[in-house]
């Protein structure tokens, strides 16, 4: 099989969110010889493209997301010590910090975003709900984080997210970070108003966000 | 039914398992077998269903989905497990009627059935999300209070004190909570029907501590209101919600059970979404205990819920209970479009038509998407409310073709939706009568336009 027919089956096994067939396709594409990269970059990122885009068009919800994703992370758990063995590292476009705020229990528009900032190429960080402002920063300068991403579905828990930015100008650490701002209650004009480096109103855009910001 | 107390003890001997595992294999897995199962099938195009058949299929596989995937309690990592009889039982037990208010407001909402047309449905106006100028509060709460058409109101929330934010879990949010309460009911009362009751109960309450000081009597809240007690995520039933439903269980009051599945979440599409919330109904009453049901699904992405989907979706969740349980049903639609806007008034009846033929109460819509601050206009919510007793003399089959007409009106504006109008720049300061000639004239043109379709819709 060639190198082009080989991406195809990539691409596809991932759109079928086919975990046992996306494992199949990894490990024939290395056994042929494939450099594990090129089986991320040209099969399974690809794969996800459609995923996402099917995803924003309402041709597939959350639980097919999910396991697209389920099924990108079982191949990574093969190709990650490949590149290691190979003295590569994983690209990756940046490392993402996601929760949200304290006092919010709200969990699956989060969800929903980190699955796509995952299979967007980042790595990312999850912290749950509930969460306190420090874990946010604390949990940033630990994985050397580019963006923290602070999701607040109640009015009454938006002040957590411009609490986080209020903390890191007090820190002096600001601008080590970008800080993006969502979840139900937000708008743009709060996220202007609290400082932060962008807002998006639904989880494909803030994927869009992110990519320019990490650019 | 099983009792309270068993309920409360299934939260903590069930299989333990993580959230992620829940969702992904056993409620997931079990609601697409079900939807296979039971062939639920939605042809894209109907707006309002009218399929018997389909209906109660709809309502078996909600019945299995809490049999065989069961509920999740996030603070034991259990699932909750019923049994199909128990189920079935607490089904059949389920109340057919809620009463609420006092004195000669005291009324009685009742559970409806699809396609009737011969009885006066309950009418509740009002919306709990607004974050309302305290200045103007009292004068929405009693405009609406005043309509008599209007059997219950929701009230807006008012979130600040001394011009600051309350902050969650504070102790200002108890404040603000109590606030709301009190100045609610001063506006009820000024409206001259002091017994009428609020079934929001409590709007600017994030926590059990919140909702239960603004309860405290003198407030002005009692247990012929009604007290909402929701479904946090998808399923899930936390000790919060658990802990409101020990203490307006051990009040006697009225229990809105809520539920707000979302569109594009881990429901899925308009099957998955009618069957989940179906099945929220069922759980609101075998697990809550509710007397009365707030049915709010959501487009996940959108966050209202007029899209074509989710119209049918919420629909046939009405239709499922109706036909087989006789729960009372109020659903609270979220509207793209703002105060006042044509979009708004055509969304609004689009929704009536769909659900209050399928067998709900009447309830009048939020503005969603275009929301802000001081938007509660108490006229739209009467004319909406006039929407829905006009939607009642109507069979499903009736609506569907007027429906039908009225999505293309709407429909492609979701995404980007119109900008509505405050309630100051709707009345007068002083008589709080209309002032704004372009509001009322998008009214009197929806009326007009609504005529047109075959859908009178009387001035009451």
């Amino acid at each position: 099989m060639g190198n082009e027919a080989m991406h195809e089956q990539l691409k596809k096994s991932i759109v079928d969110q086919d975990e046992d067939a996306v494992l199949e396709a990894v490990n024939k594409a290395l056994a042929e010889g494939m450099d594990p990269r090129e089986v991320i970059d040209k099969g399974l990122l690809p794969g996800l493209n459609v995923i996402g885009e099917q995803f924003e068009c309402e041709d597939i919800f959350l639980p097919e997301l999910m396991q697209a994703a389920l099924a990108f992370q079982s191949a990574m758990t093969v190709l990650e010590p490949k590149i290691k063995e190979a003295g590569g590292a994983e690209q990756k476009k940046g490392t993402i910090v996601i929760g949200t705020v304290k006092g919010d229990l709200h969990s699956i528009g989060k969800n929903i975003l980190k699955l796509l900032f995952e299979t967007s190429g980042f790595e990312v960080h999850d912290l749950g709900i509930d969460v306190d402002l420090f874990k946010f920063i604390d949990k940033a300068n630990e994985v050397n984080a580019d963006i923290i991403a602070i999701s607040a579905l109640l009015t009454t828990t938006l002040i957590g997210q411009r609490d986080v930015i209020d903390a890191l100008k007090d820190q002096g650490t600001r601008d080590k970070y970008k800080v993006i701002v969502g979840g139900g209650a937000t708008t743009k004009e709060w996220a202007d108003t609290i400082g932060a480096d962008g807002w998006s109103g639904s989880a494909y855009d803030a994927v869009v966000l992110a990519t320019s910001l990490v650019s | 039914m099983i009792d309270l107390i068993e309920v409360f003890d299934r939260a903590e001997v069930g299989p333990l398992i993580s959230e992620t595992d829940y969702y992904m294999k056993r409620y997931v897995p079990k609601l697409t077998e079900l939807i296979a199962r039971y062939k639920i099938k939605w042809d894209k195009e109907t707006i309002i269903n009218a399929d018997d058949d389909l209906t109660d299929r709809v309502f078996q596989a909600a019945v299995d989905l809490l049999a065989e995937a069961g509920a999740y309690c996030p603070e034991t990592n259990r699932v909750m497990q019923f049994s199909r009889e128990e189920i079935l039982l607490a089904c059949s037990q389920a109340p057919k009627s809620a009463t609420f208010g006092e004195d000669r407001e005291r009324k009685t909402m009742y559970g409806r059935r699809p396609d009737t047309t011969d009885d006066r449905p309950w009418v509740h106006v009002g919306g709990g999300i607004y974050t309302t100028d305290e200045q103007i509060f009292m004068d929405t709460v009693e405009k609406m209070a005043s309509f008599d058409i209007v059997d219950s109101v929701s009230v807006p929330s008012i979130l600040h004190l001394r011009g600051k934010d309350s902050r969650v879990r504070s102790p200002q949010e108890i404040l603000a909570a109590c606030k709301t309460v009190r100045l609610a009911r001063e506006g009820i009362r000024r409206s001259g029907r002091s017994g009428l009751p609020i079934i929001n109960g409590i709007s600017a309450a994030s926590q059990p501590a919140s909702m239960f000081a603004a309860s405290y009597p003198d407030f002005g809240l009692r247990p012929s209101d009604g007290f909402l007690i929701d479904f946090l995520s998808e399923m899930v039933v936390g000790y919060e919600a658990l802990q409101k439903v020990a203490f307006y269980n051990s009040i006697s009051a009225n229990i809105g059970s809520t539920s707000t599945p979302l569109f594009g979440g881990y429901a899925g599409g308009a099957e998955g979404v009618a069957v989940t919330a179906t099945c929220y109904m069922i759980m609101g009453n075998l697990i809550f205990r509710g007397t009365y049901h707030y049915n709010a699904p959501l487009h996940s992405k959108l966050h209202l819920s007029s899209t074509k989907p989710l119209i049918w979706a919420i629909a046939m969740s009405n239709a499922a209970v109706g036909r087989n349980m006789g729960y009372p049903m109020v659903n609270l639609p979220y509207l793209g479009g703002g105060s006042g806007t044509k979009q708004y008034h055509y969304e609004m009846a689009c929704y009536m038509l769909a659900i209050v033929t399928s067998g709900g109460n009447v309830f009048s819509g939020h503005p969603a998407m275009a929301v802000q601050s001081d938007s509660l206009v108490p006229d739209d919510h009467k004319f909406h409310a006039e929407m829905g007793l006009a939607a009642a003399k109507l069979t499903r089959a009736e609506a569907e073709p007027i429906a039908q007409k009225l999505f293309p009106l709407f429909g492609d504006k979701l995404k980007d939706p119109d900008k509505g109008m405050t309630f100051q720049e709707v009345y007068d300061a002083k008589t709080k009568q209309i002032v704004n000639s372009e509001y009322q004239k998008a009214m009197d043109d929806v009326r007009g336009d609504l005529a047109g379709m075959g859908f009178e819709v009387p001035v009451c």
